[in-house]
């Protein structure tokens, strides 16, 4: 064998992945098809967002690089969602992409054990007797093995763009498509799919009117991803508010006919969670305006990105109807919006480790699953290299359940549902999403990540610190009580707990643990987001803790195992529909199996008395 | 948010009725799980000797609703893990009516436990114990359950109007979570922003108040409307009962008492199923059997959907028809029957219907008084649709209960996240009835109803 491992793609899946395993000691190759793109944000400069910021803070917890990347190309920083509540609170940054990216490249060149080269890989050296995956065949014909793959192709495997009537064999403009592995997947038995997305035009900055544009400032301070960061001192740059009018939906909708979307000749299913502008004047054919966001691409960059009015119209129609948004009427093009048809592999091969169930050896990650977004292809990648490392190391392989992550819902519904449509993380797709709070991410998977074997000292440390911090300061709203002497110069709200303690103070939805801070100057002892932390966990206790019985009867069915030749043509009794879908996901757990649409109630109780007692389905 | 929830947890409190579903002399309420005699005793009276009995045991007393006490039963007690399931359970062997049977399975999915699912029992037999079931056996088991449980699936199956009534109100609540997830699941300047306000659930909850108040008449349709005789000896009711009958079931003679005990058939009264019951005429009697058989009449009365009072009307208006009128005057369900009037003295108080027994005068007088009680108290119009099952019952009333909690908790300034929680769990019971509501339902009413996305 060449190395251990070879990590296809040094996208935002194939780093993380690559990372991960040349960490835990392998000798590793990141092949990717230019090393001048390596960790490029493809479309929106920015990471995070609701339920996309979770991800990227579980990635850090467990040991991956994004968290870090972002904390150092960051050029503004907000919270999203504090009036909602705290389960659906985000962090979200603006990245100078120049410089995430060249922190990126800077990440995997420095790696120990990682061999970083170029080149583009148009098939895999796959034993079909044997089931496993031997390694890559590049274009330049080179045949290198390894013992583990992980495919990470994002938006590049037989990708065309589109803009208007232009076609180009292309996974981003400018930049070639990889082509010929589809097509020999296709050849070695796997089911693969088309899938589309679109971006913007980028324009130049000096071209925009700024004063004709309501200007959108970042919190202060900024507040980092990575738990292992203190504190980030970078400059906000502002984004800029402009929207579209009448006029622009008339350009657009006379001009319909030349969009590619339009016309039938892209294929594959789009995202409708972020839809183009020419599907929003479709679909929202009475709203009379969209907001757009005007986004800085770098610090030390002309170019500015175009956030809600993605679109392959035509150039020139693309020019026109720009040009109706305050701001832009002079607008020039930098480089113009388009849209991108890819390749996607049929996550539902996979188990939920993301390996193939086909060829031991192969992982798959990224937007090459069907996802789409930075963050849900990092902690794919993260986590196929934690499994891909794991099982060199002969060692359980780590599977996040859903209770525990956004990375594990992301997973189980890739492996379990399969997609149709690029897939995005929603708060929503996570039913115990009042347990997967960004803040606490490090809490909740620290057992996974010492598993995992990632984590720096240092960040173990804190942890240790942080946990330690927390306790402390819920004994210390446990037992100091709010006295009549405390509240002289407090608010209202705070007034009327007088007696009670603190504890029972901060339950009130009304009363802030800052303002307990005035009163007990003795939690300004702690740090500010841990103190919040505490605050949250105490206020919402009942909440969490109703979920938390949900939980318990989740994990029941999770901790029922099936094993992995188990042969459901014997059982009797079930329903032909579900045998041939459990056939087909081939779940892990009965829990699993529950989750595969269409396998009813009565099936799954015959195959828990299949699994038996020794699974301790019961309490007793 | 799969809202896809298992229904074999074996810690969950069960119960079924393991006779089948019809009248008869006997019938066996099976329930089980952890702490199950403590739950059942608090439906039992005396509680404490049903919590204090040792394992396998029979104790003998009341299922009682609060003060109120439902039926004489005794209890089959058995300790984990001598027990059929291995765990804690009650065996309760009450008396086979349908309506007493309902009263207490309601009864018993108030008190925390849930309606067991086919072939549940067998399951936690295998799972909790170590010998006599063979797996094969706990397969067949469940197998042969659920065929079971679809063949009465299929006899009262969702009628369709039903289910299309139970997806309007599930459609509403998905779009009102639609409307509260939007906004959890995009940043203000993401999305268009609709209002959630607390009341926005009054309208929902009014609908599914309306299917509620059906639900008695869609058990009247399956279990007869219960009509009774009732009035003083010989007044003519066992002659109205064969009248009804069209054939000489009842004992008819001029002697007063001559009906001791009650007498029940079916009949149908312009396409409405009615049970019908003739009872031993009241009156101040020191028989022992016919002191009995009053009581009897009067348990009968007390259930009964539809009461015709017989007035003899040979002897016009007497003391105990007024006392009765007076007992009775808030009731609607009577109706009073003015018999004999080939032979009468007086003429008839108003509103008593005139009818004879002896020349069927009146006889359809008395049977369009008697529908239009039932249309007026039990009967839905049109094809409006009525929920018939217990479960379906419950599962609304969860549904609507969550709704509730759900508009509560904006209007305590709860944040949305936490308040979402309730709607979810509304969802889940309406989808328990129909089918269930994925995350992925939900999202789709999201993006099919705003405009999202940067
Ligand atoms: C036009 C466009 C629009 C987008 N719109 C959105 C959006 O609206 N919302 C959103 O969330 N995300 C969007 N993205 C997606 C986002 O860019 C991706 O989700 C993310 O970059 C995926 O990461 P990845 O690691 O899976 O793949 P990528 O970042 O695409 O990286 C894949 C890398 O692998 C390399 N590679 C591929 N195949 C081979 C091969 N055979 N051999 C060697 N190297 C190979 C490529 O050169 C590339 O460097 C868009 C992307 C594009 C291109
Ligand atoms: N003339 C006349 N006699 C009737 C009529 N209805 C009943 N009778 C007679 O009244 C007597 C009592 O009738 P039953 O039907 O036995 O009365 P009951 O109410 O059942 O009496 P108990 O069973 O004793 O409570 C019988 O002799 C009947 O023949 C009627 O409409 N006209
Ligand atoms: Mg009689």
């Amino acid at each position: 064998m060449d190395y251990k491992a070879i990590v296809v793609g040094g996208g935002h899946a194939g780093i993380e992945a690559s990372l991960a395993i040349a960490r835990l000691g392998f000798p590793t190759m990141l092949v990717t098809q230019n090393l001048d793109v390596i960790g490029k944000l493809s479309c929106n400069p920015a990471i995070g967002g609701l339920a996309k910021g979770n991800i990227v803070r579980e990635v850090d917890a467990l040991g991956g690089e994004m968290g870090k990347l972002i904390d150092a190309s960051m050029l503004q920083f907000r919270i999203l969602n504090k009036s909602r509540g705290p389960a659906v609170q985000a962090p979200r940054a603006q990245a100078d992409r120049f410089l995430y990216q060249k922190l990126a490249k800077e990440t995997v060149e420095s790696q120990k054990n990682l061999h970083v080269y170029q080149d583009t890989v148009v098939d895999l050296i796959l034993d079909h007797e044997k089931g496993l995956c031997r390694g890559i065949v590049t274009e330049r014909g080179r045949r290198i093995t390894s013992e583990v793959v992980v495919l990470t192709t994002g938006t590049f495997m037989e990708a065309r763009i589109f803009i208007g009537e232009y076609r180009q064999s292309s996974g981003r403009l400018g930049e070639p498509a990889a082509i010929g592995l589809g097509t020999a997947m296709r050849a070695h038995g796997y089911r693969l799919g088309r899938l589309k997305t679109g971006t913007p035009a980028r324009v130049k900055k000096s071209s925009i009117d700024f004063s004709r544009m309501e200007e959108q400032s970042g919190d202060n301070p900024m507040l980092p991803f990575s738990f292992s960061n203190e504190e980030i001192h970078r400059a906000d740059h502002s984004c800029y508010i402009t929207y579209t009018n009448d006029e622009t939906h008339n350009i657009i909708n006379e001009n319909m006919g030349s969009s590619p979307l339009y016309s039938g000749e892209i294929v594959g299913a789009g995202p409708r969670y972020c839809p183009s502008i020419e599907d929003k004047v479709v679909r929202f054919p009475t709203r009379n305006r969209h907001q757009i966001f005007v986004e800085p691409e770098g610090a030390d960059s002309e170019e500015m990105y175009l956030n809600g009015i993605s679109s392959s119209l035509p150039e020139e129609v693309q020019y026109r109807f720009l040009k109706t948004l305050p701001g832009l009427e002079n607008v020039e093009i930098m480089r113009p919006g388009y849209a991108v048809e890819y390749d996607f592999v049929d996550p539902t091969q996979l188990l939920p480790t993301l390996e193939s169930k086909m060829h031991k050896g192969l992982y798959i990650a990224g937007q090459t699953n069907g996802t789409s977004g930075y963050e849900e292809a990092a902690c794919q990648g993260l986590m196929a290299g934690i499994n891909g490392a794991l099982s060199l190391q002969g060692k359980e392989p780590l599977i996040l359940t859903r209770d525990e992550a956004y990375t594990g819902v992301l997973i189980d519904d890739l492996v379990t549902l399969g997609t149709n449509e690029p897939y995005r993380m929603f708060t929503s797709r996570a039913e115990y999403r009042l347990s997967l709070r960004h803040d606490d991410c490090d809490m909740r998977l620290f057992p996974k990540s010492r598993y995992a074997g990632l984590l720096s000292g240092k960040a173990m440390e804190l942890f240790e610190k942080k946990r330690n911090s927390l306790e402390e300061i819920k004994e210390l709203l446990q037992s100091r009580r709010i006295k009549k002497a405390d509240v002289e110069n407090a608010p209202p709200s705070v007034a009327g707990h007088v007696g009670d303690s603190l504890f029972k103070a901060v339950k009130d939805p009304e009363v802030t643990i800052e303002e307990l801070a005035e009163i007990e100057p003795a939690l300004k002892r702690y740090k500010s987001q841990w103190v919040k932390h505490a605050e949250l966990d105490v206020k919402y206790e009942g909440y969490i803790a109703k979920q938390e019985k949900q939980v318990a009867r989740f994990k029941k069915m999770e901790n029922v195992k099936i094993p992995a030749d188990f042969d459901y043509d014997a059982i009797e009794g079930i329903s032909t529909e579900s045998r041939e879908k459990l056939k087909k996901i081939r779940p892990l757990s009965v829990g699993q199996a529950s989750r595969i649409s269409g396998v009813r109630n009565p099936d799954i109780a015959v195959l828990l008395v299949l699994m038996g007692k020794e699974n301790n389905v019961s309490a007793e | 948010m799969t809202m896809k929830d298992f229904k074999y947890d074996p810690d969950d409190l069960i119960a079924a009725l393991a006779t089948p579903w019809a009248e008869s002399a006997l019938a066996v309420i099976r329930t089980s799980g952890p702490d199950c005699i403590e739950a059942a005793s608090r439906v039992f009276h005396p509680s404490d000797k049903l919590k204090n009995a040792a394992g396998n045991t029979i104790v003998y007393g009341y299922i009682s609703d609060g003060d109120v006490k439902l039926d004489e039963v005794t209890a089959a007690l058995y300790r984990a893990p001598r027990s059929y399931t291995g765990q804690e359970s009650v065996e309760f062997f009450i008396h086979g009516s349908l309506p007493g049977i309902t009263k207490i399975l309601e009864l018993l999915f108030r008190s925390g436990f849930r309606e067991a699912s086919p072939g549940e029992f067998t399951f936690r037999a295998f799972l909790n114990r170590k010998m006599d079931l063979t797996r094969a056996e706990a397969v067949q088991e469940i197998i042969s359950a659920k065929s079971n449980q679809a063949q009465s699936l299929a006899l009262n199956r969702l009628s369709g109007s039903i289910e299309n009534s139970i997806n309007r109100i599930k459609s509403d609540v998905t779009d009102l979570l639609a409307s509260v997830e939007i906004q959890l699941d995009y940043p203000e300047d993401e999305a268009e922003m609709p209002d959630v306000e607390a009341g926005e659930t009054d309208p929902i909850v009014d609908k599914i108040d309306r299917l509620l108040s059906t639900y008695r008449a869609g058990r009247i349709y399956q279990e007869g409307v219960r009509v009774v005789l009732a009035g003083k000896t010989n007044a003519g009711k066992s002659s109205l009962f064969n009248l009804f009958l069209k054939e000489d079931r009842s004992i008819v003679s001029d002697i007063h008492g001559t009906t001791r005990d009650y007498l029940e058939s079916w009949i149908s009264i312009g396409g409405i199923p009615v049970r019908l019951f003739d009872t031993a005429g009241l009156r101040d009697a020191d028989h022992p059997i016919e002191v009995e058989g009053i009581r009897r009449s009067n348990e009968i009365i007390d259930n009964a959907h539809v009461i015709l009072y017989v007035a003899d009307a040979r002897e016009g208006i007497t003391a105990d028809l007024e006392a009765f009128m007076e007992a009775y005057k808030e009731d609607r369900r009577c109706l009073y029957v003015w018999n004999k009037i080939d032979k009468a003295v007086s003429s008839a108080p108003a509103d008593f219907i005139k009818v004879s027994a002896l020349t069927a005068e009146g006889f359809s007088d008395l049977e369009d008084a008697i529908k239009s009680v039932v249309f007026r108290d039990h009967y839905v119009p049109g094809n409006e649709p009525v929920i018939d099952s217990m479960r379906q019952k419950k599962l609304l009333e969860e549904a609507r209960d969550a709704l509730g909690r759900y508009s509560q908790a904006l209007l305590d300034g709860m944040p949305m996240d936490m308040a979402a929680v309730d709607l979810t769990d509304a969802l889940n019971a309406l989808g328990e009835i129909t089918g269930e509501v994925t995350s992925v339902d939900v999202l789709e009413r999201m993006f099919s109803n705003f405009c999202v996305g940067k």
